[in-house]
């Protein structure tokens, strides 16, 4: 056999090799949340800047503006733990920036998740009185709870080629 | 002002190249990337924006300032058309070739290369939404979630590209250095240089209150975009 020949072959069982492997380690189950997860975690990085947004203006839109997007954040953040079954992540052999220690130390990763959630229920509780220094605050709050996960369990943002 | 003409007769003397406001805007421009680069990796954002607004003071002071400042501060001054450019080049090789009074035609080059780039990564920086949504630009508000997102990678992207030109900058200055003996460092710092025995044009100041005029109406600037224009 040529050396190219020889190459080939070696690359195509490489290939067949990883996607058993892949295959052994991550159902298509797994597999099927990753996309939906990153565009359910984009709308709650939406939903909190539409309302950090709202918040700069004169006048607030609390009925429009912040009211549905505390929703959609306190509604998202109640399933967020559900989205990260094991085997969906970089082993997947499909783009994520979830880092493998979300399964590696994953009594952290389920603390800090859940304190993300008692934060947007917070959220929705401030919002409620239409306080907006309030709300500020307890956005900061909020924000600073997302961030507590992404620094551990997600890759560096300037290491991201693209939001895709 | 006209311009001042310093005679030597063979001795050596000092020959004043760059101004104070230049040599400042040009020294803090290093320190405030270096802070910026260090609290980007560092994910020290809320210094990373006050780093960002401190760079774009400087770089809109010195778009100023090559209008209206010093002679050697002037783009009018250094910046010609490509046929100097392509003279000066074929002369890059010759190490008697004379010393330029201020930057040299490929000089011209850098500088606008630099500040070009340096504006747009401070301007996609501007518009950038921080994934956590803690740090996001001051004008991240005009543009959707998913349009701010591109802009920071694009931000990161072209800091790349700033990184390229700030190590071709280093890497010519180096050259000169090594190669052409000529030192472009030390008049950066004291402003000076030495010269020998030849008739050499003087470098032309002009008064305080264009510098404090222009870093006034820059400050107001920086000031509402840091503010989002949210009057």
């Amino acid at each position: 056999m040529s050396r190219i020949g020889s190459r080939r072959v070696r690359g195509a069982a490489l290939v067949l090799f990883r996607m058993v492997a892949v295959g052994a380690m991550a159902g298509p189950a797994e597999v099927a949340q990753i996309k939906p997860r990153q565009d359910k975690l984009r709308d709650m990085g939406g939903a909190l800047k539409a309302i950090d947004d709202e918040l700069k203006k004169r006048t607030v839109d609390w009925d429009n503006v912040v009211l549905p997007n505390v929703q959609t954040l306190k509604d998202r953040s109640g399933y967020l733990l559900n989205w990260f079954p094991k085997g969906s992540g970089p082993e997947s052999g499909v783009k994520t920036y979830a880092l493998p220690a979300i399964w590696q130390k994953n009594d952290d990763f389920v603390k800090v998740g859940k304190a993300a959630q008692a934060e947007t229920a917070k959220l929705a509780q401030v919002a409620a009185s239409k306080d907006a220094d309030a709300l500020r605050a307890e956005a900061l709050v909020t924000g600073k709870a997302c961030k507590a996960c992404h620094d551990n369990y997600r890759s560096p943002d300037y290491e991201k080629e693209n939001e895709d | 002002m006209s311009a001042v003409p310093v005679m030597n007769d063979g001795a050596s003397a000092k020959l004043r190249i760059w101004d104070g406001p230049t040599r400042i805007m040009h020294w803090l421009l290093v320190v405030f990337i270096a802070v910026c680069w260090w609290t980007g990796i560092h994910d020290q954002l809320q210094y990373h924006l006050y780093a960002g607004y401190a760079i774009l003071w400087v770089v809109l002071l010195r778009l100023y300032w090559g209008f209206v400042g010093s002679s050697t501060a002037r783009f009018a001054h250094f910046v010609r058309g490509p046929s100097h450019m392509i003279d000066y080049a074929r002369t890059l090789h010759r190490r008697d070739s004379a010393q330029s009074h201020g930057h040299n035609p490929l000089g011209a080059i850098s500088v606008l290369v630099m500040l070009g780039v340096v504006l747009a990564v401070v301007g996609l920086g501007l518009f950038a939404v921080d994934v956590d949504g803690l740090y996001s630009g001051p004008l991240s508000s005009y543009v959707s979630f998913k349009v701010g997102r591109h802009l920071a990678h694009l931000h990161y992207k072209w800091f790349e590209y700033l990184l390229g030109i700030i190590a071709l900058h280093l890497a010519a200055v180096a050259f000169y250095y090594i190669y052409k003996r000529q030192n472009l460092v030390f008049p950066m710092i004291s402003g000076s240089r030495e010269v020998e025995g030849s008739v050499e044009e003087e470098l032309r100041t002009v008064p305080l209150w264009r510098l404090i005029f222009g870093a006034a109406i820059v400050s107001a600037f920086v000031w509402a975009v840091a503010d989002g224009f949210y009057f």
